[in-house]
């Protein structure tokens, strides 16, 4: 096992280069045909949002949500969400995309899911702006915490780091395990805390413990605090959320290193 | 090293699952749960520098298995391969390339793909560009190329990489006559320069052309490996057995 982690920490170093050019090249591959480029991917995630506003003010009137306005407790959880949510849909499928480069020239298979995480995280930066627009109409950015902002930024990319090393890994030599994958997104943001509040659910201790038990619950609230609340991470969910990064990186390097010899056969 | 490639007792087997699930097991346990393919079966083989050898057998005797495992893309189950300097394959020419792109802005990319940096390219490019022949192709996407010419970029980022051990899976068909006439020689001009190439074709004209050495391919073994006029017969006669029965 540990020569596992250092063989993915070695390959990453040694192609630390590669990985940022490709990531650039990579950035608008899907839209490339298209005359708004990368724009169109804004215009998505806009009019994703604007449909999630619209149903809470139709639904619940123009209220509050955990003590805050319903428009920014949304945008703080919709677009870390939407970076969340495209890394778990395109990165898992990374290395399978990969496939007829891996079938026909010597490449250092395991930066390709973090090949295609920065290129993601590159071209999603500008939605950042949506947050701070929204925070700065509602009157929220007085509370802006620059560091909180960096650190969860930080804290998800790891994440994603970790978990598609593994996640990767599978769908590339399993179908069955990639739709399994699939179906779990689709139920995964409705289980965060993201389009709904959770104060009310301090109460019952059991169900609080289970929300929080996906790290990504971490990332997701850690945005609220950047941003609006102002917070300090608490310590033990702090370690916890890393624990599970450190794990998450150990078994997935470890699957890596034992598929790596055989991806070129099997897909 | 004195030879540019090095094979030792190399095993490669494939294995074949009933369900893709099936593989987990396999690769934790060690169960396996479907067919273990023998692709190929204890071979040893030397290629020196300034050699070319050519590869023959039937199909799926395990000739671009080989190929393939010398590559670096696949990875032997039992022995060794040892290679000399930078591998220029040429197996699947347009793998690689994005159709959305230029043909100019792929060969950036796929160099990259390879390892190589944009200098390495910028210092190439013209002998690519002249040597493809392309025209106004080469300035636009890939989608509006025929597989001729798409293979065609392939094969000049390929032998103008400067590789020391040159891979040719049957590809000499790719483009029309001008294009074989002006690969055969740059493959012919690569190999004078002391390199080495592993050769795989079906045409016993383009062996006789080309190899100094041919090595034959029966079932994943080596049944042959020497001149290439003995080597052919023996192919030969065996494909003629075969064919009556």
């Amino acid at each position: 096992m540990p020569e596992a982690v250092k063989f993915v920490f070695k390959e990453h170093f040694d192609n630390r280069g590669l990985i940022l050019k490709l990531a650039i090249v990579n950035m608008n591959k899907q839209t490339l045909r298209t005359s708004l480029g990368v724009l169109w991917l804004y215009l998505h995630d806009f009019v994703y949002f604007f449909v999630f506003v619209l149903f809470r003010i139709l639904m619940a009137g123009s209220g509050e949500i955990d003590n805050m306005h319903n428009v920014v407790y949304l945008v703080t959880g919709l677009i870390p969400w939407f970076y969340i949510n495209e890394v778990l849909n395109v990165g898992s499928a990374s290395i399978k995309s990969y496939r007829s480069i891996i079938q026909s020239i010597k490449f250092p298979i395991t930066i390709i899911p973090s090949i295609e995480i920065t290129a993601i995280f590159f071209k999603r930066i500008p939605t950042y702006i949506f947050i701070f627009a929204t925070c700065i109409i509602y009157g929220y950015i007085g509370n802006f915490n620059i560091f909180l902002f960096l650190y969860y930024t930080l804290c998800m990319l790891m994440l994603m780091y970790a978990l598609m090393l593994l996640i990767s890994a599978f769908v590339a030599v399993s179908s069955d395990f990639q739709q399994l994958f699939l179906v779990t997104i689709r139920v995964l943001m409705y289980t965060m805390p993201i389009v709904w509040g959770y104060k009310h659910i301090v109460t019952m201790p059991v169900l609080n413990y289970a929300i929080h038990i996906n790290p990504m619950v971490y990332i997701i609230n850690g945005y609220r605090d950047a941003f609006v609340v102002g917070d300090i991470p608490n310590l033990i969910y702090s370690a916890y959320f890393w624990l599970c990064v450190l794990i998450l990186f150990v078994i997935g390097s470890f699957v890596q290193y034992k598929l790596r010899r055989y991806y070129a056969d099997l897909m | 090293m004195k030879n540019s490639i090095e094979v030792r007792n190399l095993t490669k087997k494939f294995y074949i699952f009933e369900k893709d699930y099936h593989i987990f097991s396999w690769l934790f346990t060690k169960k396996l749960k479907g067919i273990e393919k023998v692709a190929l079966d204890n071979i040893t083989l030397d290629v020196g520098k300034s050699e070319m050898v050519g590869v023959i057998g039937k199909n799926g005797a395990g000739k671009s298995t080989l190929m393939k495992l010398v590559a670096g893309i696949t990875f032997p189950t039992a022995g060794t391969i040892e290679t000399q300097g930078r591998i220029g394959s040429l197996i699947n020419l347009s793998a690689g390339f994005n159709p959305d792109l230029t043909g100019r802005k792929n060969l950036y990319y796929k160099g990259m793909l390879m390892g190589m940096s944009r200098e390495d390219i910028d210092g190439i490019l013209d002998d690519i560009i002249d040597f493809v022949d392309l025209g106004d192709y080469f300035d636009l996407p890939l989608r509006m190329y025929s597989s001729g010419m798409s293979a065609r970029l392939g094969f000049g980022l390929a032998v103008f990489s400067d590789p020391n051990i040159l891979i040719v899976d049957e590809v000499f068909s790719v483009g029309d006559k001008n294009f074989q006439a002006k690969s055969k020689a740059k493959t012919t001009e690569l190999f004078h320069a002391g390199k080495s190439v592993l050769f795989s074709s079906h045409s016993d004209k383009l062996i006789r052309e080309f190899c100094n050495r041919v090595v034959y391919i029966r079932d994943g073994k080596i049944a042959f490996n020497g001149d290439v006029e003995d080597g052919l017969a023996m192919y030969n006669e065996d494909v003629e057995r075969q064919g009556k029965k």
